[in-house]
């Protein structure tokens, strides 16, 4: 049920979807590793569309370096905690829905712990060790990975069913190096919304999801491509759920 | 014969969006791919680690499929092939 309030605030995406869709987005949880670069359009844009819990974690605490592209924060967050921060403005833009925010590092450890109930996991780490505790939850819970990932004017993602597609260490078997990474803010921006998208449509179950698909966007040239990707019958993460299959895929 | 070959990301900073190489009979990919980059030393180790194997974490992929890096070589190239090189990023 909706109140008068949330029908005004959803009626021109209530026209795509309709009142079942939106209560689909309202009964979810999405948990969202990260309140950075990719974590702020991923929360602000899923905050707005009415996913009824969001659940953000983050350890760090919001730097002025930080503020070319983490449009949750402004300067008054300087020195504040990102989940303190995130958790103002995202009830601030939505306060129909519930924002659970979790100061904490995701280790193998607390991972299963913080992601709980989630109906999905949106990757907005900015390594690759974080990201394959990720997907192995995502696994073990049988939910999906929604992953992005940015570099400078370019990005990738992709999206994760565990058990029907090819998970995140089938399509990256080896972490490329850590680096700083050069970035401009519109870059996270565009994957990020990607990934809500993404999200937004798992949750409806229409169209065609990033899945078995790297989407690699190159700003410089304004050009998107995407590689067909398939899932390793020997992956260490996943391959297990595929047994009982054999070697049908 | 002729052979496509397409860099992505920073690969594509380093040496190009795409060309057509000329290649000889019975290359192998990697051959290919250390003929087209050797003059461009960055180019080159970006993409090949000291032992002048594909670096473990590049995805290459033939025709649209991924190749198996431990098999590199065993992937004789043909007229025609589109070969991608793609360095996965990892900001966020």
């Amino acid at each position: 049920m909706f109140s008068e309030r949330e029908r005004e605030r959803y009626k021109r995406q209530m026209m795509l979807f309709g009142n079942e869709g939106q209560e689909r987005l309202k009964k979810a949880h999405i948990f969202i590793a990260g309140a950075g670069g990719l974590g702020s359009p991923v929360s602000l844009y899923l905050a707005v569309a009415g996913i009824g819990t969001l659940t953000v974690v983050d350890r760090d605490v919001v730097d002025q370096s930080n503020l070319n592209r983490q449009i949750l924060h402004n300067d008054n967050d300087i020195g504040r905690k990102k989940t303190e921060s995130a958790e103002e403005k995202l009830r601030a833009i939505n306060p129909d829905i519930t924002i659970r925010v979790i100061d904490a590092t995701i280790e193998e450890k607390n991972a299963e712990k913080l992601v709980g109930k989630a109906d999905g996991i949106v990757d907005a780490m900015d390594n690759y060790p974080a990201r394959y505790i990720l997907n192995d939850i995502a696994i073990r819970k049988k939910i999906p990975l929604f992953h992005g990932a940015i570099c400078g004017f370019y990005g990738q993602a992709t999206t994760v069913i565990p058990g029907e597609t090819a998970c995140f260490a089938c399509i990256f078997q080896k972490a490329p190096p850590k680096e700083v990474f050069p970035v401009v803010g519109v870059t996270p921006g565009i994957i990020g919304v990607i990934q809500a998208t993404e999200v937004l449509k798992y949750l409806l179950k229409s169209g065609e999801l990033l899945t078995n698909r790297l989407f690699i966007w190159d700003g410089m040239q304004a050009h998107a491509e995407e590689i067909r990707m398939e899932r390793d019958p020997r992956c260490a993460a996943c391959g297990s759920l595929f047994e009982n299959y054999g070697d049908k895929q | 014969m002729k052979v496509k070959v397409r860099f992505f990301a920073r690969f594509r900073e380093l040496l190009g969006t795409e060309l057509i190489a000329e290649v000889a009979e019975r290359t192998t990919l990697p051959d290919l791919i250390q003929q087209i980059t050797q003059k461009n030393i960055e180019g080159y180790n970006a993409i090949f680690d000291e032992s002048g194997h594909f670096r473990e974490y590049v995805i290459v992929m033939r025709n649209a499929r991924r190749i198996d890096l431990e098999d590199a070589e065993k992937n004789i190239v043909a007229n025609g092939d589109d070969i991608a090189i793609f360095p996965p990023v990892a900001g966020g």
